[in-house]
């Protein structure tokens, strides 16, 4: 039996009075509030909640007929670290993002950052792209969505993508903390994809420290060892080039 | 960081190479790609190579004929190694004729040539 002190003159309780402790907020997941949908996020501030609300207000007000909005990056992390917010709107038709944008803006004061995708590019994405799946693996959407996907690996398609990154390795100097990590993070993730594990943000990060030996904050502060990192990335890199050309030259054999 | 003129050269090079080979590979699998919305966020060579360009001298002229020639030899045979190496494992449908009018225009672009 735990024991508690509380001040002489408080009213209510006596000596060996038996009471209950527990802790103000417990670190369980949030119940999301309305009708929002949350994936791979355990908590979000009251404060971001908000915002998110209003944000979906906004595109509700500007677009109609969207299939789904969805909220992603950085602002989603714990804290107030982010520069904008990241908004998904699936919709086959044209719609003002500028003028979104602004609304957004207004009345959140933060930047926002929309992405308009028809519902043909959202699903050939999640099943081809990895960095697709990673972004979505961690969300808030307005309407639930199914994402299980099934994974197709299309090596000339990640050939491309893999090529992006290949800037790192010899323009290090020129390239700021953030640019790194987007480079980092879109090899690591087809390093992933190509060895057919999850591309999720966690999965993402926790191989960058394993394979690269570096966090993720190291990246964005770029303050990394350069000639110990780059030894390392390089391999990586490397290897899954390899993977890719040999899943071409296996794919030509095949036609 | 002081580098001299040979360095920021080689590096020019470089990007004006990975991003004229990318643009082939795009052009390539250009059915197939539907969805690269992502990407377009990620900082691409082409920009890497218009930073690389503002510390050439001479910057706000063309660069002389000496060097454009150079320039312009350099990238096309680092582009077509590059391709040649996949074309080499089956890869199907890459141009090579893309290669030379695209390294012009990008000198172009970029004030080295007119």
């Amino acid at each position: 039996m735990d024991q508690i002190y509380i001040p002489k003159n408080r009213a209510g309780f006596s000596i060996g009075n038996y009471v209950v402790i527990k802790p103000l907020e417990s670190g369980k997941p949030k119940k999301p509030i309305e009708n929002l949908y949350f994936y791979g996020i355990k908590n979000l501030e009251p404060l971001k909640l908000e915002i998110v609300h209003e944000v979906l207000r906004v595109i509700d007000e500007s677009v109609s007929n969207y299939e789904n909005i969805f909220i992603t990056g950085s602002f989603l992390d714990e804290g107030f670290h982010f520069d904008d917010i990241d908004i998904i709107v699936l919709v086959d038709d044209i719609i003002n993002q500028e003028q979104a944008r602004r609304d957004i803006e207004r009345k959140t004061g933060i930047k926002g950052h929309i992405l308009v995708l028809s519902n043909k590019e959202f699903y050939k994405g999640l099943e081809t792209d990895p960095l697709y799946q990673m972004i979505l693996s961690r969300c808030v959407a307005k309407k639930r969505f199914i994402y299980k996907k099934k994974q197709i690996i299309d090596y000339k398609i990640l050939d491309l993508h893999l090529l992006k990154s290949k800037i790192l390795i010899d323009n290090f100097d020129m390239l700021s903390g953030k640019e790194k990590y987007d480079l980092v993070r879109n090899t690591i993730a087809i390093y992933l994809y190509l060895a057919k594990k999850k591309t999720t943000v966690e999965s993402v990060d926790k191989e960058i420290k394993k394979s690269l030996g570096a966090n993720v904050q190291e990246i964005k502060d770029n303050v990394l060892d350069k000639k110990a990192f780059l030894m390392r990335y390089k391999l990586v890199y490397d290897k899954s080039f390899d993977k890719i050309i040999k899943g071409i030259e296996h794919g030509s054999k095949q036609k | 960081m002081v580098q001299n003129r040979n360095k920021l050269i080689d590096l020019f090079i470089g990007n004006i190479t990975n991003a004229i080979v990318h643009e082939i590979l795009e052009h390539a699998v250009r059915k197939e790609l539907v969805a690269d919305k992502y990407r377009k966020e990620l900082i691409t060579s082409f920009e890497i190579a218009k930073r690389y360009r503002d510390k050439i001298n001479p910057r706000y002229r063309y660069l002389p004929d000496k060097d454009v020639v150079y320039l312009r030899e350099k990238i096309v045979s680092r582009v077509k190694t590059e391709l040649m190496v996949r074309i080499s494992k089956g890869y199907k449908n890459i141009d090579l004729k893309l290669i030379e009018p695209l390294t012009d225009k990008v000198l172009s672009e970029l004030k080295i040539k007119m």
